[in-house]
């Protein structure tokens, strides 16, 4: 991450104890800010803390503390002073900013008469994950993915902050430029929380490939039916399935002739059949490859991959 | 014959200040009109299309009056780019620049300038709505600059012209 991207995220008051620190961070992969609490950054897997002179330092005790002000200056200037614009997202507790790196929140839940969350006040914590766009993070995962040249519906396993969306948008672009397994084709990515491309007005910040069309801030399911009907894409890519209606949607796509790839939490395959929405999809044999992956020293490493039937192409 | 080209000078020099001022009156009208333009259109594309402040600022670049136009090029230029500085500096800054040389009233570039007083709602329909009270005073003050335009460009043609004519009976 480009230190120049890293100090964007903090208001002018606040830079100069973050300068330093975004000068010794090569491999930052999330901020933690919680009011009243020494500031955590994870760097290269590990916790460090920032002093008040934008020291990295181990100790606890001597990590510099942010208050609750700054939390909401900070939200606001991460907000482009436009919380109006990221309604939707803040109801979801999260938002993802320029460059696809997402501030995940949580505070005070104001709830409707329906119970549905109308808004989150006095948020007072805050998590900012890096997103590392890192070239030739499939490599080792795309000799899988393709089958006498043809690309295969494929799910990417690991758990949070696995690096599933990194390998997703690495894999993405192989498949959109084409490799030495098959030729470039058509990518529509459906990205409903701008992660994998990082979106800004439209343009993707990251490298997703020369074919790959991108539906930004739209949700999976309609998402994917309006890419099927509007851009004809070969593959759809979809990031973190997580409901029965994606489900449903992924069947219609299939049934379209489109291949998919996909990701989803867990930590195992057998973890993901046990979970209702997919024991089925799973049944059926929707995906030809199913992809786990875990970090290990800081780095997204793959575990296995395994066929329709479960059974480990390679371990 | 010194004297008459003199007089006449003395006449031609005053009408044409009275031209200016007549001229800088329909230009401020014409300028409060293409404010609150801009206004409504920031409230459609907030309401509409959930833009984000810098990006409304882009979007106005090219669709406003050439004069407003590296206004708010720039301001969304130092939002993105800029050292951090929140957006209601660099919106009063800019936007101070800009309206400084407009033939405007102070307490109608005071309007502009505080426009993002009334940020911070989390909501696009009521966040549009808070510049609906910018949008208030400068109609109300367009609407009577409109009435008052006629009458008044008369009355300072008709001074000017005695103005000259006093001018230049004091210097005969």
């Amino acid at each position: 991450m480009r230190r120049e991207e890293l100090l964007r995220m903090f208001p002018e008051k606040m830079r100069h104890r973050w300068q330093g620190m975004a000068d010794l961070c090569d491999n930052l992969q999330e901020l933690r800010f919680r009011a009243g609490q020494p500031v955590i950054v994870v760097d290269g897997g590990r916790e460090k803390y920032v002093d008040l002179e934008g020291r990295i330092v181990d100790r606890q005790d001597a990590g510099a503390r942010i208050t609750g002000q700054e939390i909401e200056e900070m939200i606001q200037h991460l907000c482009q002073y436009s919380l109006y614009a990221f309604a939707d997202e803040i109801r979801q507790g999260f938002l993802t900013i320029q460059g696809g790196h997402r501030v995940g929140m949580a505070g005070q839940v104001i709830l409707e008469d329906t119970g549905r969350i109308r808004n989150i006040k006095y948020i007072r914590y805050l998590n900012i994950r890096i997103a590392n766009q890192i070239k030739g993070a499939a490599d080792p995962v795309l000799p899988f993915l393709y089958e006498e040249g043809r690309v295969c519906n494929t799910l990417l396993i690991s758990p949070p902050g696995g690096g599933k969306t990194t390998m997703l948008r690495d894999i993405i672009r192989q498949i959109s430029d084409g490799t030495v397994y098959g030729q470039g084709v058509n990518v529509g990515v459906v990205d409903e929380r701008s992660e994998i491309a990082g979106s800004y007005m439209g343009i993707p910040q990251n490298d997703v490939g020369s074919r790959t069309d991108v539906l930004d801030g739209c949700p999976k399911a309609e998402g994917m039916m309006m890419l099927i009907r509007s851009m004809a894409p070969q593959v759809i890519a979809v990031d973190e399935l997580g409901s029965s209606r994606d489900m449903e949607a992924l069947r219609m796509a299939c049934g379209c002739g489109c291949k998919l790839m996909a990701t989803i939490h867990g930590s195992s395959l057998s973890e993901i059949q046990n979970k209702k929405y997919m024991r089925y999809v799973i049944e059926e044999g929707l995906f030809d490859r199913y992809v786990v992956l875990k970090r290990a020293n800081g780095r997204c490493v793959m575990e296995g991959v395994y066929d329709r039937e479960g059974k480990p192409c390679i371990r | 014959m010194y004297k008459i080209v003199g007089i006449f000078c003395i006449l031609a020099g005053c009408m044409g200040l009275g031209r200016l001022k007549v001229r800088q009156e329909k230009e401020r009208i014409r300028h409060l009109r293409e404010l609150i333009r801009i206004i409504r259109r920031m409230q459609d594309e907030i309401s509409y299309g959930k833009h984000t402040l810098p990006e409304i600022c882009l979007i106005l670049a090219d669709n406003v009056d050439d004069c407003y136009s590296p206004c708010f090029r720039e301001i969304h230029r130092q939002m993105l780019e800029g050292d951090g500085t929140g957006l209601k500096e660099v919106w009063g800054e800019q936007m101070g620049v800009c309206l400084q040389n407009l033939p405007l009233q102070e307490d109608e570039r005071e309007i502009i300038r505080q426009l993002p007083a009334c940020l911070g709602l989390q909501e696009e329909t009521r966040q549009a709505l808070g510049f609906e009270q910018a949008v208030r005073l400068l109609s109300g003050k367009c609407q009577k600059a409109e009435e008052t335009y006629e009458n008044k460009s008369k009355m300072i043609g008709s001074v000017s012209i005695l103005a000259g004519l006093l001018l230049s009976i004091l210097l005969l």
